[in-house]
């Protein structure tokens, strides 16, 4: 029964992977993983409990755990406007970008029309370019227009940003809705337009989730083209708001802590109660018909 | 080739619409990208494209059930479709009750129709499905209730009413897709194979139940398969098409015992009829192959001879000898036509016609008919089954369909007569059927 090449016998392979693949190095190496990706979430926390000094002490629970931070930033630096500017800018993106992927992405998944193939490598493509590439014109097209440290300016940015891959995982979607469902709604006597919005449109309902949550949270997280147009707290979302909190020359770590917690609370929110869609959203095509 | 009369005959005589559907030189082109080219704007003379439909007429009759069958690619779906009004046909008309739909949308169209896959709304309730070719028209609630219930009823579907497709078994979806499209009572149903995703058991059972439905609502009914089988047993008529174009139209049993064509012959009837080339040779008129020469019975060689007169009497005339024609021909019969005895044996006096001796080389009992692969017996034939490169053709040199209690065995020494009554002769380059007996007045 030894083959020549069988350093190792099957039985104690066997025993290996059975260890390997057991209970117990199963749960260790999700608990490491866990800890790798929760351990600086729940610093920032305890730190954000702290007081200045207290920052700087050896020991990861507070002494005297306090909101102070929290009231500081939020009320005097006046931290919950840049929370509404985001709230704002991250709602209005979701709900332009959803009106124009969906009809797009059901154009591109349906339609055949004079260079639909070249607009659609032309919407991919500009969603592969470097947003950076083009960082100097959009500043300069944006100051021309009046809209530098406005909240429509950091929309436009961010329409642009994210629209493109809202419209392919919008056609992606609508391809798994098969396209005879779209014919017998059209011979069972809808227009087009019905056949869209009674049939095609509650099938692909997952998939217009999927792009409201990611299009929110891109938009809630997006750094720079919102840094670039935004200089004051009128229109300051969180991400760039957070950074103010890095001084010149001290860093107030309660304080950054703070903003910071708050500025990831409504993403743990979405991610907790819409994770499927996040999923079916990011391996988009993937999704089954129930 | 195509024998349909021409629908606006019809229309000339008088307004009344004898026909539920006609379809009037139907031609589809698609681009090279699958769109259907309507025709309009500018002819740009793109031949890349694909020419689905070629010219297609039909009429169909109120009540009636007209099955298109042909190999796949034959265009009979998008004829279909074109109907439906999910394809716009580049030329022609169709008119459906007598009224000019060619460009309606679907929903104009007063059809319903049952897709391959039965596109059942997956997001509805089975109830919600059949429940919505009424809601969209705005029926009202009440008869919407009445009517799902009494179509549930008659499908035997009613326990089914508050699932949702993907709860269903195939033919129950099968079922909830024909309701919906019965649910509406429309002027004309269309059925795009409906039964090819469902096993073979279940099939046989469906196409009874479809048969049993359109004998009891009597509509007209417009069914598309590339099963010769359901042709046969659903259609009152049949149309055979090939490469978009009809090749014959008629009732089974006619298309059956007289096919237009070469390809008609083979098409319908399992297994395939078979065939084999000749001379044609007048005076008795008979076909000479390498292997027998069949003379014919005196009707077909009445017909053959009417033929040959009408085509030697036009400009194309064939390369004939003044005396006796020979001609490039096929000679077609049907397997269950063909009698095969034992060697000696001569109990069927009655037989005429040559008889070649063969062997069996397959043997395949089905229970009620046994078929036989038969090689003809001379020094150079097969002596077993080989496989040959074409899986389509047949293993031996002719097959036969025999009573099982009188199947030679493989290898056995038997002689295979072949009725003279019961051959067609094909013109080799056209195919066409030279003898068989006129389409009947339709």
């Amino acid at each position: 029964m030894t083959d020549g090449n069988e350093r190792v016998s099957y039985a104690t392979r066997k025993r290996f992977w059975g260890v390997a693949s057991g209970r117990v190095v199963r749960h260790l190496t999700i608990a490491l993983g866990l800890v790798t990706v929760l351990a600086p979430i729940a610093w920032l926390v305890l730190t954000s409990l702290k007081t200045g000094q207290g920052v700087f002490e050896p020991r990861y629970v507070p002494r005297d755990p306090t909101l102070e931070a929290y009231r500081r930033v939020l009320v005097e630096a006046e931290f919950w406007k840049a929370v509404l500017n985001s709230l704002v800018v991250s709602s209005v993106t979701t709900v332009i970008v959803v009106a124009l992927a969906v009809p797009a992405g059901y154009a591109f998944s349906r339609f055949r029309f004079p260079f639909d193939d070249a607009i659609f490598v032309g919407v991919i493509f500009s969603r592969l370019f470097p947003p950076i590439g083009i960082i100097v014109p959009y500043y300069q097209g944006i100051a021309a227009l009046g809209l530098l440290d406005t909240r429509v300016g950091i929309i436009v940015a961010h329409i642009y940003l994210w629209l493109p891959l809202m419209v392919y995982i919008m056609r992606n979607f609508f391809l798994t809705v098969p396209q005879a469902v779209d014919e017998a709604a059209l011979v069972d006597g809808c227009t087009r337009l019905q056949a869209f919005r009674h049939v095609v449109l509650p099938l692909a309902r997952p998939g217009v989730a999927a792009v409201c949550i990611l299009t929110f949270l891109y938009s809630w997280r997006e750094f720079l083209f919102a840094f670039m147009i935004s200089e004051t707290l009128s229109a300051k979302p969180i991400a760039v708001a957070v950074y103010s909190f890095v001084g010149e020359v001290t860093v107030n770590w309660e304080e950054l802590a703070a903003a910071a917690v708050v500025a990831i609370i409504p993403t743990m929110l979405v991610v907790v109660f819409f994770q499927r869609y996040v999923v079916s959203g990011l391996t988009a095509g993937a999704l089954r018909g129930r | 080739m195509t024998d349909a009369t021409d629908p606006r005959d019809h229309e000339r005589d008088g307004e009344s619409p004898e026909y539920s559907v006609e379809i009037d030189d139907l031609v589809v082109r698609f681009d090279g990208d699958g769109t259907a080219d309507d025709g309009g704007g500018t002819n740009d003379g793109d031949e890349s494209g694909v020419t689905a439909v070629d010219g297609v007429s039909l009429s169909v009759r109120e009540g009636e059930f007209l099955v298109l069958v042909g190999p796949s690619g034959c265009g009979k779906t998008t004829t279909l479709r074109s109907v439906a009004g999910l394809e716009t046909p580049t030329e022609g008309a169709i008119r459906i009750d007598g009224a000019d739909v060619t460009g309606r949308d679907p929903r104009e169209r007063d059809v319903s129709m049952v897709f391959q896959n039965y596109a059942l709304y997956p997001h509805k309730t089975v109830r919600g499905n059949l429940a919505f070719p009424l809601a969209v028209r705005k029926v009202p609630d009440e008869t919407i209730e009445k009517r799902v219930a009494a179509t549930a009823r008659s499908l035997g579907i009613e326990e089914l009413l508050d699932r949702k497709p993907g709860q269903l078994s195939g033919g129950q979806q099968q079922r909830v897709a024909l309701g919906r499209a019965i649910v509406r009572e429309p002027t004309v149903f269309l059925m795009d194979e409906p039964l090819s995703n469902l096993d073979a058991k279940l099939r046989v059972r469906t196409r009874r139940e479809i048969a049993a439905l359109h004998r009891r609502v009597g509509k007209t009914t417009v069914y598309v398969t590339h099963d010769q089988a359901e042709a046969m047993t659903l259609g009152d008529r049949i149309a055979v098409m090939r490469g978009g174009r009809v090749q014959q139209v008629g009732p089974p049993e006619h298309l059956y015992a007289e096919p237009a064509n070469r390809f008609v012959a083979g098409f319908l009837g399992d297994p395939a009829t078979n065939f084999r080339d000749g001379i044609l040779l007048t005076d008795p008129a008979r076909v000479e192959t390498d292997r027998f020469t069949v003379d014919l019975a005196d009707e077909r060689a009445a017909r053959l001879a009417d033929r040959l007169d009408d085509s030697a009497g036009g400009s194309e005339s064939r390369p004939s000898d003044s005396g006796s024609r020979p001609s490039d021909v096929t000679l077609g019969v049907r397997p269950e036509d063909l009698r095969v005895r034992a060697i000696g044996d001569s109990d069927d006096g009655d037989d005429e016609g040559p008889a070649v001796a063969a062997r069996p080389i397959v043997v395949e009992p089905l229970g009620s008919e046994t078929v036989v692969s038969l090689v003809f017996e001379d020094g150079n034939g097969r002596e077993e089954f080989e496989p040959v490169a074409d899986p389509g053709s047949d293993p031996g040199d002719l097959t036969a369909v025999v009573d099982p209690d009188r199947a030679p065995s493989v290898g056995e020494r038997v002689t295979v007569s072949i009725p003279p009554d019961s051959v067609h002769v094909f013109d080799r380059r056209t195919g066409e059927n030279l003898t068989s007996a006129p389409d009947p007045e339709r």
